[in-house]
């Protein structure tokens, strides 16, 4: 076994992922015109009834701060020894091989190995580092996204006392659904390849336990092993 | 349900403005801020000189404010009267530019939309609404346009009805002039705010894009419970 993930990381990825369902789902409800959210009425209809109007509201402006008080403690404290190491893995991108395995893993998914050789094509995956292609993808919407909604949402937040700011406030309310709707789209993809894909029991079970076994790492990430600065770093 | 309409006889208007105050008094409005108005256009055929026209909220039957409104605070109730849920608004104020009337602003306290709602927190008291109860000449008469018995749904029936409306896609003002008024041409259509006008967009985008990740992967969980992929005849995955 190796590490793969430390407890704080693993803290605050579910940490992360409770908050994010919650207010994405409070603020579709928030959201109540069905021409300008994605979902239809009887998403906001139903938490409306469980929680009235004002009740939602207070629900989502607390659970976002919250959020953004533990992230902004989180990364002061562990700036050095994991936001950074991570941002600069997330964008250690490599954009031919990068768009190979999205393209082939998509493939492989969806039509499946045989008939992908039937076809001539070739569902050989390139080699990937401690993320691969679609992970570094899918993070880089999810801090980009989560970025934009922290700005536009406390400028939205705090609007309230502002006087003649209609047009900020407009263009925040579009960042915001904006922002929430790039991660969104992905969301499913994401916890589908991570907890439900048959064959990535590992990759899950490490989002608990830190550690992921040598030969599903030699598998999934060999970049990762044979980094001067892999597995090595981090199983301290 | 009653349909609450109001029926306004601009010819009765002098100007006094009473109704103006009297609306600021019930509503506690804020020094400066007003939900109704009396136009003054210069007339040579009146005896003042000038034409009066009373005016507030339209309480339209295809309210822009309610679908400019992302959060639907704005929304028209079941008795024909367009309201603002204060809890609910969040202050954007595209109701406020997307109003052909003018009709409505942002509380600068509150920082959320007002509007004139007739009255309704004394309404349900039993109450006039405050602009009807002060207008000395009774230019102004409300009530449930479907009571064949009330006062305004007897006018209607009788009296020539005039709306003042955008000439483009008009909202269907509820709130009419009885007989002639002056001016019927100062209402304008207006654009929603580009940022709005832009959250369809999104909201269409992400619709179908998370429809097609969602179903995706619906359809990929299906595949693998029916066809696991490790089944297939040749599987490196095996190995891991
Ligand atoms: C409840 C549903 C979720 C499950 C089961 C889940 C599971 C996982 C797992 C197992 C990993 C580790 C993958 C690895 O070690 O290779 C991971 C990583 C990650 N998760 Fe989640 N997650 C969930 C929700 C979320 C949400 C809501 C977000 C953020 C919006 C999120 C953001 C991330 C990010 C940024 C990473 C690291 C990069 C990546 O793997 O793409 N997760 N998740």
């Amino acid at each position: 076994m190796i590490r793969r993930h430390t407890p704080s990381a693993i803290f605050m990825h579910w940490f992360n992922a409770l908050c994010w369902l919650l207010l994405l789902a409070s603020g579709l409800a928030l959201l109540a015109n069905p021409d300008m959210q994605p979902v239809g009425a009887w998403w906001p209809r139903l938490w409306n009834g469980a929680l009235g109007a004002g009740g939602l509201l207070d629900l989502h402006v607390t659970l976002g701060a919250a959020w953004l008080a533990v992230y902004v403690v989180y990364c002061l404290l562990y700036l050095r020894r994991e936001v950074l190491p991570f941002l600069r893995e997330i964008f250690r991108l490599t954009p031919g091989q990068d768009l190979a395995w999205c393209l082939r893993k998509g493939l492989v998914l969806t039509l499946g190995e045989p008939a992908m050789r039937r076809l001539g094509l070739n569902p050989e995956l390139p080699p990937q580092g401690f993320y691969n292609a679609g992970q570094k993808l899918f993070a880089i919407a999810a801090v980009a996204g989560s970025l934009g909604l922290v700005l536009s949402g406390v400028l939205l937040a705090l609007s309230r006392g502002l006087t003649d700011a209609e047009n900020l406030v407009q263009w925040a309310l579009f960042v915001h659904l904006a922002c929430a709707g790039i991660v969104a789209v992905g969301l499913p993809v994401h916890i589908y390849m991570a907890a439900l894909a048959p064959g990535e029991g590992p990759a899950l079970r490490s989002m608990f336990t830190g550690q992921v076994p040598e030969a599903f790492a030699r598998h999934h990430n060999p970049l990762w092993l044979t980094e001067p600065d892999g597995p090595g770093v981090m199983r301290k | 349900m009653a349909r609450y309409v109001m029926a306004v006889d601009t010819s009765r208007c002098m100007n006094c403005r009473a109704c103006i105050l009297a609306c600021q008094q019930r509503n506690g409005l804020r020094y400066g801020y007003y939900r109704n108005w009396v136009r003054r256009t210069p007339d040579a055929g009146s005896p003042s000189g000038f034409a009066f026209q009373p005016g507030s909220c339209m309480q339209c039957e295809n309210p822009p404010c309610v679908a400019a409104c992302p959060t639907l605070a704005t929304y028209k109730g079941k008795d024909g009267v367009v309201r603002v849920d204060k809890e609910r608004c969040i202050g954007c104020g595209s109701c406020v530019s997307v109003c052909p009337y003018g009709a409505r602003y942002r509380d600068p306290v509150l920082g959320v939309a007002d509007k004139c709602d007739y009255c309704a927190p004394s309404r349900a008291l039993g109450l006039e609404p405050a602009c009807v109860q002060a207008c000395a000449t009774r230019a102004r008469i409300f009530g449930d346009a479907d009571d064949p018995n009330d006062p305004v749904a007897k006018i209607l029936a009788v009296r020539k009805v005039t709306r003042v409306e955008p000439p483009e896609h008009s909202p269907k003002p509820t709130q009419v002039y009885l007989g002639e008024t002056k001016p019927t041409d100062w209402p304008r259509t207006t654009a929603l705010a580009a940022p709005l006008a832009m959250m369809h967009v999104v909201a269409g985008a992400v619709r179908w894009l998370g429809a097609l990740s969602l179903f995706g992967v619906v359809g990929v969980f299906l595949k693998e419970l029916v066809l696991p992929s490790g089944s297939g005849p040749r599987d490196p995955d095996k190995t891991a």
